[in-house]
């Protein structure tokens, strides 16, 4: 596979990850994931309650050929706390990845870089491909990878908020330095967002609020992955250097000036 | 014995596995992982493993999330 993404032993064709939140449906869901084109997508874990039928995710999701689930540690405060749900998210997606996350604010849902750390550590150890959900800082995210992390997600503005690429500045740095790939995750709004990432270089781009709440999820779900896949080949390609006088793109022929002649 | 079952006080009859307290909540072993006093129980061991008058029980499943 050319350009393929690299995560830890594994190879994905696909640049844009998706999240299966907040759809009105199943179904949406699904119909969604398949249009991304997404070979991974994220879940969650919750109790089960006897007498409430069990969300029906899994085996829709299994269905679709070619994607790996990523359970999430949503809901962690603190490092143990994510350390056990990323165990129990194993044992139920057989998954080697895990999203972590570990946000104990529920008003802005910033994830905590210490706790997230913490983690990361004990679950590298235990042989997870570690994707670890963190604030656009760029020293921590150098020591996320020093420590075994398959890849880092800065976030581009809080979780849901749709407020686009707050953190700019940080993510090209980021990116700048990184040597395992840069997802960006979260805050996402519109797909020209997630072609301007791919376009400063980002590796991936995580979405989920802005597909499963478009009015047209399956739709919205396509443009992001045509936007992925241009930014990405715009990256590829090399934007063109910038300059603050203008480059003529025709001869400039003295020819029009016809009244001097003769 | 009186057990925690997601939080929630929960009384079983006699002697359970792990196993014996999934079939009696009908919870799906494929599809279900379990915590036992906080630590995670393989599913290959929930034939094996017995529960304790006073066990933390906690039994989770996938759902959708981001």
């Amino acid at each position: 596979m050319t350009d393929g993404l690299k995560l830890g032993d594994r190879i994905f064709s696909s640049r844009l990850l998706l999240g299966t939140g907040k759809f009105s449906s199943t179904d949406a869901m699904i119909r969604a994931v398949r249009a991304s084109g997404a070979e991974l997508v994220t879940v969650a874990l919750r109790r089960f309650h006897p007498g409430r039928p069990v969300d029906d995710v899994l085996a829709p999701l299994a269905a679709i050929e070619g994607l790996t689930l990523v359970p999430n540690t949503s809901g962690a405060r603190d490092a143990g706390e994510a350390v056990r749900a990323a165990r129990l998210g194993r044992e139920l997606c057989g998954s080697p990845f895990v999203k972590l996350e570990i946000h104990p604010n529920p008003h802005h849902l910033l994830p905590d870089p210490i706790e997230t750390f913490e983690a990361a550590k004990i679950l590298v150890g235990e042989g997870f491909l570690v994707l670890p959900y963190m604030p656009a800082d760029p020293v921590l995210a150098r020591r996320l990878e020093e420590i075994g992390c398959a890849a880092v997600m800065p976030l581009g503005a809080a979780i849901g908020s749709g407020q686009g690429l707050t953190t700019m500045s940080m993510l090209k740095l980021i990116i700048r330095d990184a040597s395992v790939p840069v997802i960006v995750d979260a805050g996402l709004r519109s797909p020209s967002e997630a072609a301007l990432t791919m376009e400063i270089g980002g590796d991936a781009v995580l979405v989920n609020s802005a597909i499963a709440a478009a009015e047209n999820p399956e739709l919205m779900a396509s443009a992001f992955a045509a936007a992925v896949r241009a930014g990405r080949d715009a990256w590829k390609a090399g934007l063109m250097p910038q300059s603050d006088a203008a480059a003529a793109t025709s001869p400039l022929t003295a020819f029009l000036a016809g009244g001097e002649a003769g | 014995m009186d057990l925690v079952v997601n939080g929630e006080s929960y009384r079983y009859n006699g002697q359970a596995t792990i196993a014996d307290l999934l079939r009696e909540c009908q919870a799906e072993a494929g599809r279900t992982a379990v915590m036992v006093n906080g630590d995670v129980v393989r599913k290959s061991s929930f034939d094996s493993v017995s529960l304790s008058d006073g066990d933390r029980v906690e039994l989770i499943v996938i759902a959708a999330g981001g």
